[in-house]
């Protein structure tokens, strides 16, 4: 079983990739191929997502990963600053320790 | 006969609905005031209500500092979640702070049966408290009472700065008073207005829809002569120049020469020129104007969109603050339109939208259902019949005691 475990397991670089992928499906293709999206980017700031759209790439990593990791709740435990200053990284980090 | 009394932020959108109301309750013989930092409202107030300016003894520095407060919110380019950290912080915490003393005044000197403030006018809630005075809410901005379920965190933020400032003005609460335990009336359907559970001091009146009492003049003969569809495109009262510049220049370049008539609220100095197929006007009749009208573009305003949808008018709403985010995603939620990013949206994507929007009968028939829940929730004069009964209420439990 632990075989089965470690080649599901993502690495970060493949995360990074999932989670572009997601924020295309948010944001539109075109708008994603004209921004330099790196971990450091922050949604509010760089990416200039609004709360509506920041749920809804919520929802998508909720329906890719499932139970799998509390991707709500991490998100709904986040102030008001922690938002504006939310990026890519973090979550990336956050998806990764939760495997 | 009751004395009522609204206190409104120095807000288009916040105060337009509390005319509608005053008037019917003028209309049915009662005294009427609104408590207000901006004069000027004098001249929009319904026949027989009544000015109550906030102005203090003032050196100049207070009375420059009354004055900033009416366009603060026009000052500054601000976006998402970011916009409500500047809102509550820069505005309406300052604002409400100055206002305070004003309101507590004039609630002493007018004496009202019932206070109805506006729900961002947290220093309104807290005066009544403090005078002892009965108060009902008027929540013109649905989306404050909204918690995202994703996000509750925004909305706790929000209210601790409100807790604070009652904390600061004697009254101790944990939980902000805002909202009135007697009657929040809440400006819009419940089907709009989306699934939350609300205790029963919450009612859903529809949109308070103003129409204002001065006639504004405009290019009926154009709109009339066309026979292509009509469209209305305006970001609201709320924004500065530069974003409207950059917003209009991809206005222009979407429906220039397309086969649509375009009707456009704004200064027509922003351009030297502008297409042959747009009316360009400062102020529109937007009531009257909607009804001959196949679709609407606008930033989310509450006030804009439940009017549009009140016509049955389908919408592509690009938020640009505040709550816009949220109306309009339940423009999109409920099927009546399509949301584009203010700053992200290129010309060709608001076209694509706008000829989406009015080729597919679906948005329109969600428009409509829209439109009916609005009518069933009641409006004006529904609103006014409840504040009158919470008003006979209170003048009864007085008697008795």
């Amino acid at each position: 079983m632990d075989t089965v475990a470690s080649t599901t397991k993502m690495n970060r670089d493949e995360i990074f990739d999932l989670m572009k992928q997601f924020i295309t499906e948010v944001i539109g293709e075109e708008f994603v191929e004209e921004m330099d999206i790196t971990p450091e980017s922050s949604f509010t700031k760089d990416l200039e997502m609004d709360s509506i759209e920041i749920v809804s790439f919520s929802e998508k990593i909720k329906a890719h990963f499932g139970d799998q990791i509390d991707f709500t709740g991490w998100l709904s435990s986040m102030d008001l600053d922690q938002l504006i200053n939310l990026n890519l990284g973090m979550i990336i980090n956050y998806i990764y320790e939760c495997q | 006969m009751a004395k009522f009394v609204f206190i409104v932020p120095p807000l288009t959108g916040h105060i337009n609905p509390t005319l509608s109301m005053g008037a019917v309750l003028l209309e049915r013989g009662h005294r009427v005031g609104w408590i207000t930092l901006d004069e000027s409202l004098a001249a929009k107030l319904p026949a027989g209500g009544e000015l109550l300016h906030i102005s203090y003894d003032e050196n100049d520095q207070q009375k420059r500092e009354s004055e900033q407060y009416l366009d603060i919110i026009t000052k500054k380019i601000v976006y998402g979640i970011d916009s409500l950290k500047f809102l509550y912080e820069e505005v309406l915490i300052p604002l409400n702070r100055h206002s305070y003393d004003g309101i507590a005044y004039l609630l002493d000197q007018f004496e009202p049966d019932l206070v109805i403030t506006d729900h961002q006018m947290f220093a309104g809630a807290i005066a009544a408290t403090n005078k002892k005075l009965p108060y009902a809410t008027s929540v013109t901005a649905p989306a404050a009472i909204k918690v995202m379920e994703e996000l509750p965190k925004i909305h706790e933020w929000e209210m601790n700065q409100v807790i604070g400032l009652q904390r600061e003005f004697g009254v101790e609460a944990n939980t902000p008073i805002v909202c009135s335990e007697l009657l929040t009336m809440v400006l819009t359907s419940q089907e709009f207005f989306g699934d939350m559970e609300l205790t029963p001091n919450f009612r859903f009146t529809g949109p308070v829809i103003n129409r204002p009492a001065t006639k504004i003049t405009f290019d009926w003969d154009k709109l009339q002569q066309s026979s292509k569809p009509k469209i209305l495109v305006s970001i609201g009262t709320t924004f500065d120049h530069e974003h409207k510049k950059n917003f209009f220049t991809k206005v222009v370049e979407a429906f220039g020469d397309d086969e649509l008539t375009v009707v456009v609220v704004s200064d027509p100095a922003l351009f030297e020129q502008w297409p042959e197929n747009f009316i360009v006007q400062r102020q529109v009749p937007q009531l009257d104007l909607l009804p001959h009208l196949d679709a609407v573009v606008c930033h989310g305003g509450h006030n804009t969109v439940c009017e549009t949808l009140s016509n049955g008018l389908p919408l592509v709403v690009i938020p640009i603050a505040y709550d816009q985010s949220h109306v309009a995603g339940r423009v999109v939620r409920t099927g009546a339109g399509e949301r584009l990013n203010f700053n992200r949206f290129k010309a060709h994507h608001l076209k694509e939208a706008v000829h989406q929007i009015l080729n597919n009968p679906d948005y329109k028939t969600a428009a409509e259902t829209i439109k009916r829940s609005f009518i069933e929730a009641g409006g004006t004069e529904t609103a006014a019949d409840m504040l009158e009964q919470v008003a006979t209420k209170q003048s009864l439990e007085v008697l008795k005691n």
